[in-house]
């Protein structure tokens, strides 16, 4: 079942297949792949961003894509979201080719699509119930009553019922994260992008957002991709972890393998070290001649 | 000699740059103005921006309109008074105001007060990723917030230019008649036989309007396409500001030329 993932074409000097010792957990089905990514690269100007990324996504289950900042994770959601479009490459999701879909196709498919954005994104002139409630006016022609009913619905599910009224500002940064995971989950998404949910929460809005990532997950039965550098937040809820680092995959597998990986890209990444694989100097001429014998343009 | 070639070249990518830019306006503009015909199943969301930037910039225009209008009648009396012109102060107020003044002072308040708005408004909404959010709910962010923004700002601003000019004339008439002592009958009777409907005040609208579709492009197209932080946020701000007044004062000088030319 997992030789597909480690079949992938992906940087052989660089990758390591983190062993497969652990049983994949129920429903993680890496056969029913929802999200097909094949040599996906992207560039801003002349920094490439994303360089050559394979990658299978099932349709069930949790797969949190880590890296440290700045190496292209929330650039792969909004490539996945078709918010970008790629230099190379193809992203095809539940069989469509979300890059070679008219926009009404296009639009058509994100309404089968949630995403969590870092910020939240709530539209600050809406009240939390109106947040929620946007999706489902702007997409169907539901009564106000049903509106109203699942609307609260989804906002129990977050904890929330009691916010409804509230507007975006008067919620703390995990409030506004747990109102923006009801909004996506308003129209029944058949997956649901995390981009950095974690971070800049406190322990407690933490541990609010795991639990709320893994239950929703269990109870929709969906696809969750988490974007996330929070290492042990992330490994505590995901059934699969890719680790990428400058726009390349470095290792994928389950949390336990990840834990216990002996590849330097993962135990740098994992353990936190300043020096490793990423180095902690950004590239320059070298400290004497620089300081010393003046030789650079400064 | 490396100097003039840095010189050259930075010259040539800000010129590029501006290209690019004003490329990127008409596309925009291009996506834009198909997206209008959303307004007619929701009416709703042009009513609301319609109060936005067109009843909230109406004190700023009634005040300025009507300082405009005094000012002038002041002027104008000193001016004619030495030939016993005064009589005509009526003409020169009404005159001024319907076919520049009003156009264009509404126009540049316009920009300061409502286009700077937009620009905020729609800049923050990207910064703070609320149009992405809106484009991965499967919503057009182009027909949901440009569209019903651009369409007010554009059928707000005659409307605001024909207030500012109403405001104006009387201004006028206190300044002339109540504070000057000019007669009230010699003052409305010079104004209507010198002015035009078409020549003067239909001319005036068009202006207005040819204004206000300017404006408020520069201001949406600011707003969409600035850098989403704060700096790239102030500098959009200021952008609609300098660029708006500058479009506004430059067309007005070729709409006077092709409208008013004997």
């Amino acid at each position: 079942m997992h030789k597909k993932v480690q079949a992938l074409t992906i940087p052989a000097q660089r990758i390591k297949i983190i062993p497969d010792s652990h049983p994949l957990p129920k429903g993680h089905d890496l056969s029913d792949t929802l999200i097909k990514i094949r040599g996906l690269k992207f560039s801003r100007g002349e920094r490439m961003i994303i360089d050559g990324i394979d990658m299978d996504i099932p349709r069930k289950g949790i797969t949190a894509i880590m890296g440290p900042s700045g190496t292209g994770k929330t650039t792969l959601l909004k490539l996945i979201g078709g918010q970008l479009h790629p230099d190379a490459g193809s992203i095809e999701v539940d069989g469509q080719n979300v890059h070679k879909l008219k926009t009404s196709q296009l639009y058509a498919l994100r309404k089968r699509m949630g995403m969590l954005f870092q910020s939240g994104a709530l539209l600050t002139d809406l009240s939390v119930f109106e947040n929620v409630a946007y999706p489902l006016r702007e997409h169907t022609r539901l009564s106000e009553g049903l509106i109203r009913q699942l609307v609260l619905l989804k906002l129990n599910a977050v904890g929330l019922r009691g916010a409804a009224q509230l507007m975006p500002s008067e919620l703390s940064g995990g409030m506004a994260r747990r109102v923006a995971m009801a909004r996506a989950i308003s129209l029944d998404p058949m997956m649901i992008m995390y981009d950095e949910p974690f971070t800049g929460q406190d322990p407690i809005s933490k541990g609010v957002l795991v639990k709320l990532i893994r239950e929703l997950n269990n109870v929709l039965d969906i696809c969750s991709i988490v974007v996330s550098h929070d290492v042990q937040e992330t490994l505590s809820i995901a059934d699969y972890v890719y680790v990428i680092s400058d726009g390349e995959i470095v290792g994928h597998g389950r949390p336990e393998d990840c834990k216990v990986s002996d590849s330097e890209w993962i135990r740098q990444f994992i353990d936190g070290l300043a020096d490793g694989p990423v180095p902690f100097h950004y590239p320059a001429e070298s400290v004497l001649d620089d300081l010393i014998t003046g030789n650079t343009k400064s | 000699m490396m100097l003039l070639f840095d010189k050259l070249q930075s010259l040539g990518h800000s010129s590029l740059t501006s290209l690019q830019r004003l490329g990127r306006g008409h596309v925009f503009l291009m996506q834009v103005l198909p997206a209008m015909e959303g307004m007619l199943f929701r009416p709703g969301l042009l009513i609301r921006q319609m109060y936005s930037v067109g009843v909230l910039t109406l004190l700023i225009i009634v005040v300025a309109g009507l300082f405009v209008g005094m000012v002038m009648a002041l002027q104008s009396y000193y001016a004619l008074v030495d030939f016993g012109a005064e009589d005509s102060v009526s003409v020169m107020v009404v005159l001024s105001l319907l076919r520049e003044l009003g156009p264009v002072v509404t126009a540049l308040l316009f920009a300061g007060r409502a286009g700077s708005a937009l620009t905020a408004e729609i800049g923050l909404m990207k910064a703070t990723e609320q149009l992405s959010g809106m484009e991965m709910m499967a919503v057009n962010p182009i027909e949901r917030v440009i569209a019903p923004r651009f369409l007010a700002g554009f059928l707000s601003m005659p409307l605001l230019a024909a207030i500012f000019s109403a405001v104006g004339v009387m201004g006028g008439y206190l300044v002339a008649v109540e504070l000057l002592g000019l007669d009230a009958g010699a003052f409305w009777s010079q104004a209507v036989s010198n002015v035009d409907l078409y020549h003067d005040l239909g001319n005036g609208m068009i202006k207005s309007a040819v204004f206000g579709f300017v404006v408020v492009w520069i201001a949406v197209f600011e707003g969409y396409d600035c850098v989403p932080t704060s700096d790239g946020l102030g500098k959009a701000t200021t952008r609609t500001v300098v660029h708006s007044s500058l479009a506004v004062l430059g067309l007005d000088f070729v709409l006077t030329a092709l409208m008013f030319s004997e």
